[in-house]
């Protein structure tokens, strides 16, 4: 058994619910799709007691009414397991910064590119757009689109 | 004796001559002691990942060898890996040894760069100009090679724009063993010369439990004595046909970062010849499509800071859905707090410095609006602004074409 | 001495046309040399007087809060202190143009004064950068001032006088005898490193840390005159250094001795140029450790030395 095969049957033993729901795109890809109730639970068993400490990114996606999210972590042995949820707009996530302390800059990316809403982060300044920036455009959902050139100065 | 008054709040950014890229750092010092660190990022944010998705995968792969002037091949690569995975491509062999040859003449000349940066961020502006002469032995090889000093534009969907003749093999080893005797005398003077041992032993100290914690990566790891690099855990290219070690070291400082990457250096040049030797016959591409079947793909690229990460999905057209860059710099970025820690000013610039900041690729994003602060100008009006300000004192930039110009 | 023969010295020789000129080629050395040894081109002949008349052009800006009188006289009193000092120094000879006991001294303190300038004007500067490097400024004089003093007293201490003119002379009348300072000459050599804050000892305007330190808020014709301090005072520096520690040659023409004198300074600033070509900006705390743990301690070294000699001859 590879070693992705063996991660999803550990997984699948212990969260009966994940069967059929992670799947391996290749020797060192793994797919994990789960529902936001039981994804910090399934977040902190990949990171605390699989082996899964690097913390890669989190992608963040604009579905429709839901906002995608994938964190991706990897294993010193090079395996990388995607995790995926949808969290519906304008509800909120928990931080993974207990977890991963350096995770937070990722997710202040999402608040400010895709307009997620993100419960525990600690306080800092924001990131990556500029402080007069307004609160309510978020770059990457669909439907922003910029604005004309010299529609600034209007 | 900790007191309020005595605190001394230093901008260090976004314009300071020890940062290369504006990027922000609030120092509070006590003396000469620094007490806490904030940064702030995301003054170079261009908005390339939206950009992305308003063009067609060809477009985006020089788009994205834009996110980062220095490992540019290390995002297109990794970019173009993604993509190559969802459409199913298996792109040939020779192919793959040309990216990866790129790809480490590509470190070589990264970690030359940072080698100068390093001297001069501690004064020893010496070593700068050293090694930027050496560095421009691999410019001008990019240049034979590619057509470019940089942004190299190699890789293409399905394989590599150009191929590698034969005869330049000799001219590549030449120049590859002349680094290799210069990288000897780095080495060297790295271990004997007292002012640098002095200046880099002991500063920015980063365990390899925070290391881990806080998620660094690349050589920044590696030094922290974290066992880890993409060639090896999860090979891409040609990486896993070829020989070589990991270079790790347990110092944690300032210092263990420059071994490691004159380690790596030394690597490098091996792994430059062992491609070289091995690099088999064969065309450079297969054809790929237009359009990218619906699916997606991570892919992972050892650059030359660290792990590059890119996500796409695609949605059956010849655009993508999402592209998502992370680089290595913004992963790095969330231990340079903790290095600072009880560290003295003067070393701010090297502990910065030591994890090869690349702060460009880090941000990516906006330029188009000038924003609702009234002072801000937008690039035309800055253009319109000069013009009028050199006509008022008598000096005609008609024959200059700008433009702003076009329209008026 | 007549009205007209003392305007000449103040004005002419040795005093402020000289001084410039020699400062301005001074710079032009240093800068060359450091170029070339690591592998540059290196700037033309006439850059140093280029980038004066430049500045001398520029607009002066003095920043808000600034306390206006200091501001605009730290420069002045800088230039004028290390003008002032030349004329105790004999050049081509074993005489100075005001020769009298205790110059040495005299010489001592007034090359003191430009860092005392450069501390005040950063401090006046009202800009974080500024207050730390005059700060960093006024911590480096404690450092090296002492070494330079004990080292420059060994010598005098030979010769039993507590003038340049008359260690000169008691030299020239022992030759080979100066042969015994060669530790002095070290340690001067090092302490003229931070007085002139050049590599390693110019943490007070490290670049990549505290931009351009005390200077940070000087621009124009005011930043110029420092900039032309800062070189007169690296000639009067090493011209001092050259009569206390090589006291040779002296007794030729007058031409002849002048050149002599010129090579003399051109071999320090040489040194000089080297010196920092090999070393990384050490940190203000390593560079205090170092002048109180190694510099001085063979400054004194040299005392006893030259202590030891006296009784011998």
């Amino acid at each position: 058994m590879s070693e992705a095969e063996s991660l999803v049957a550990q997984l699948v033993a212990t969260f009966p619910a994940l069967n059929g729901r992670v799947t391996v795109q290749r020797a060192k890809r793994v797919w994990i799709d789960v529902d936001r109730q039981v994804f910090p639970e399934v977040f902190r068993h990949l990171a605390k007691d699989l082996g899964f400490e690097v913390f890669c990114m989190i992608t963040g996606l604009d579905e429709g009414a839901d906002l995608g999210l994938i964190y991706h972590l990897a294993r010193n042995d090079g395996l990388m397991a995607n995790v995926k949820t949808r969290c519906p707009k304008g509800e909120s996530m928990e931080t993974i910064t207990s977890i991963f302390p350096g995770g937070g800059i990722y997710e202040r990316e999402l608040i400010d590119l895709l307009g997620a809403h993100i419960e525990g982060l600690p306080e800092g300044s924001r990131y990556p757009l500029p402080d007069n920036w307004p609160k309510d455009e978020h770059p990457l959902l669909k439907d922003w689109k910029p604005r004309e050139k010299g529609a600034q100065d209007a | 004796m900790p007191d309020k008054k005595r605190t001394v709040r230093v901008p260090i950014g976004p314009q300071h001559p020890a940062l290369k890229e504006p990027e922000s750092f609030m120092v509070d010092l006590q003396g000469e002691k620094i007490t806490s660190v904030a940064l702030r990022l995301g003054y170079n944010h261009r908005g390339i990942e939206k950009g992305c998705e308003e063009r067609t995968y060809m477009q985006d792969l020089y788009l994205v060898e834009r996110v980062c002037g220095i490992c540019s091949h290390s995002h297109a690569t990794a970019f173009v890996q993604a993509v190559e995975e969802i459409a199913g491509l298996e792109i040939p062999r020779r192919a793959k040894y040309i990216r990866t040859l790129i790809a480490e003449l590509e470190r070589v000349h990264s970690h030359l760069l940072w080698l100068g940066v390093a001297g001069h961020e501690i004064g020893f502006d010496t070593l700068l100009m050293y090694s930027w002469r050496d560095r421009e032995l691999v410019m001008d090889l990019f240049a034979e090679l590619t057509g470019n000093r940089v942004n190299y534009a190699m890789n293409t969907l399905g394989g590599v724009r150009r191929d590698i003749a034969a005869e330049q093999f000799p001219h590549i080893l030449k120049i590859v063993d002349a680094l290799e005797e210069r990288t000897k005398y780095y080495i060297e003077l790295a271990m004997t010369e007292e002012t640098l041992a002095q200046r880099l032993s002991g500063v920015g100290r980063l365990s390899k439990e925070d290391a881990v914690r806080l998620g660094a990566v690349g050589p920044t790891a590696r030094a922290s004595g974290a066992d880890r690099d993409t060639r090896r855990d999860d090979p891409y290219a040609a990486y896993d046909e070829l020989e070589f070690r990991v270079i790790t070291d347990d110092r944690c400082d300032v210092f263990g970062r420059a071994v490691v990457r004159l380690g790596e250096l030394m690597q490098s040049y091996s792994l430059i010849r062992q491609i070289l030797k091995q690099m088999p016959e064969g065309p450079i591409a297969v054809k790929a499509p237009l359009k990218i079947p619906a699916g997606e793909a991570v892919s992972r690229y050892e650059a030359p800071r660290g792990e590059d990460v890119h996500y796409v999905r695609a949605n059956g057209t010849d655009k993508p859905e999402r592209v998502k860059v992370r680089a290595p710099t913004l992963a790095n970025t969330q231990s340079i707090a903790k290095m600072l820690e009880d560290g003295y000013l003067a070393d701010l610039p090297i502990v910065v410095a030591a994890i090869d900041p690349c702060f460009s690729c880090t941000d990516r994003t906006i330029a188009v609006r000038g924003g609702r602060d009234s002072k801000t100008m937008g690039w035309e009006e800055l253009v319109q602004y000069g013009v009028r300000w050199y006509r008022e004192r008598g000096v005609d930039p008609s024959r200059i074409k700008v433009r702003g110009d076009e329209s008026a | 001495m007549t009205v007209g023969s003392a305007v000449l010295n103040i004005l002419v020789f040795p005093g402020f046309l000289f001084l410039v000129a020699f400062g301005l080629a001074g710079e032009f050395v240093d800068r060359k040399l450091y170029a070339r040894l690591q592998n540059r081109q290196g700037p033309p002949w006439y850059q140093p007087l280029a980038d004066f008349l430049k500045l001398l052009g520029k607009e002066n800006v003095i920043p808000e809060g600034a306390d206006r009188p200091t501001f605009r006289l730290a420069p002045v009193f800088a230039l004028a202190a290390v003008v002032a000092s030349i004329f105790y120094i004999p050049l081509g000879s074993t005489t100075s143009v005001l020769p009298f006991e205790g110059d040495l001294i005299v010489v001592l303190y007034l090359l003191v004064i430009p860092t005392v300038a450069f501390f005040l004007g950063g401090w006046t500067s009202r800009s974080v950068f500024a207050t730390i490097g005059a700060f960093r400024a006024i911590t480096q004089v404690f450092a090296y001032e002492i070494p330079l003093f004990v080292a420059l007293l060994a010598p005098a201490l030979l010769a039993n006088t507590w003038s340049i003119s008359g260690i000169a002379a008691y030299y020239a009348g022992h030759p080979w005898l100066w042969l015994v300072n060669l530790l002095g000459f070290g340690v001067a050599l090092v302490s003229l490193l931070g007085k002139l804050e050049k590599v390693p000892f110019d943490t007070p305007e490290a670049e990549t840390e505290i931009v351009a330190g005390s200077f940070i808020e000087y621009s124009g014709r005011r930043l110029a005159f420092f900039r032309l301090a800062i070189d007169c005072e690296a000639i009067v520096g090493a011209s001092l250094v050259a009569a206390v520690f090589l006291p040779f040659g002296l007794g030729l023409t007058p031409v002849l001795g002048i050149l002599v004198y010129v090579a003399k300074v051109l071999l320090i600033l040489g040194i000089l140029a080297l010196l920092r070509t090999l070393f990384a900006r050490l940190r203000i705390d390593q560079m205090v450790h170092f002048c109180w743990s190694v510099v001085a301690p063979i400054a004194f070294l040299q005392i006893l030395i030259n202590l030891v000699v006296r009784e011998l001859i």
